[in-house]
């Protein structure tokens, strides 16, 4: 089985003084810090908010069992500057990965779509790794009507 | 037991250097785990875990799938046209099933 949020809260728990500090920001500042201590929890590495990163879901969905998702990266895709591998993840999802794509350079362009299940209303988390190491990450909300995780 | 069926969507010619779009998709319930039948019984885990778009017998893109991905999983994505050859699509599923497609594509 993957990683559950229960696993994350764990870990999360050991730094939660640096994380008391981060509840005293303004309500979208904490929000932006919140995935980004997530991603660092999961990754081990912090990363860069970026807007090369576009991920694009409907704000508003009736059903949590298929919310289409479409992630586009603006990347040149050759040999020296490429994207390897796009993580995504739903935080409040009882499992909190989603799937991860792994691209080839100048084989591929980093662009992909799918459908999701989301279990609440949440922000959707995309991690890119780049060829030259650097984590690039953005994150959008989504609403949902219904739990499409039962 | 309905039959799964995977299908893919793109074209069979390209012009070199040309950006394709690949529509995949597979009908598979995409089991959770996480639901009981009527019993109250744990239904196991039984999603496709893996994507594998093999192009000239490399691989060029490739998903890793986990539970939070829908029912009938579709995947869109993009291969540049380089050379004539055979794609090949790879499905995995839970408990070793794999199910596959092949697809000519011809790059003048």
């Amino acid at each position: 089985m993957g990683l559950t949020r229960r696993d994350v809260l764990l870990a999360g728990s050991i730094g939660s003084a640096a994380l008391a500090s981060a509840y005293f920001l303004p309500g979208r500042a904490r929000a932006q810090d919140e995935a980004v201590q997530l991603v660092e929890r999961l990754t081990g590495r912090t990363p860069t908010v970026s807007d090369r990163l576009h991920l694009v879901m409907p704000a508003v969905f009736p059903t949590g069992y298929t919310v289409p998702m479409d992630l586009d990266i603006d990347s040149p895709m050759t040999e020296d500057d490429h994207v390897k591998r796009i993580r995504v993840f739903a935080p409040q999802n009882p499992l909190i990965e989603v799937a991860s794509f792994n691209f080839v350079p100048r084989r591929t362009i980093a662009h992909v779509s799918t459908r999701i299940r989301l279990a609440e209303p949440q922000y959707v988390v995309a991690v890119a790794e780049m060829s030259d190491g650097t984590l690039l990450m953005t994150k959008t909300f989504v609403d949902v009507a219904t739990n499409g995780c039962i | 037991m309905t039959t799964v069926a995977p299908r893919v969507l793109l074209p069979s010619a390209a012009a070199k250097g040309e950006i394709l779009k690949v529509k995949s998709i597979i009908n598979h319930q995409m089991e959770t785990g996480f639901r009981h039948d009527a019993q109250g019984r744990v239904i196991p885990r039984k999603i496709i875990h893996r994507f594998v778009c093999r192009y000239g017998g490399a691989e060029v893109f490739s998903v890793d799938l986990h539970e939070a991905i829908s029912a009938n999983p579709f995947i869109e994505f993009y291969l540049r046209a380089t050379e004539s050859g055979r794609l090949e699509f790879i499905w995995e599923e839970d408990n070793g099933g794999v199910y596959r497609l092949e697809h000519e594509l011809t790059v003048a």
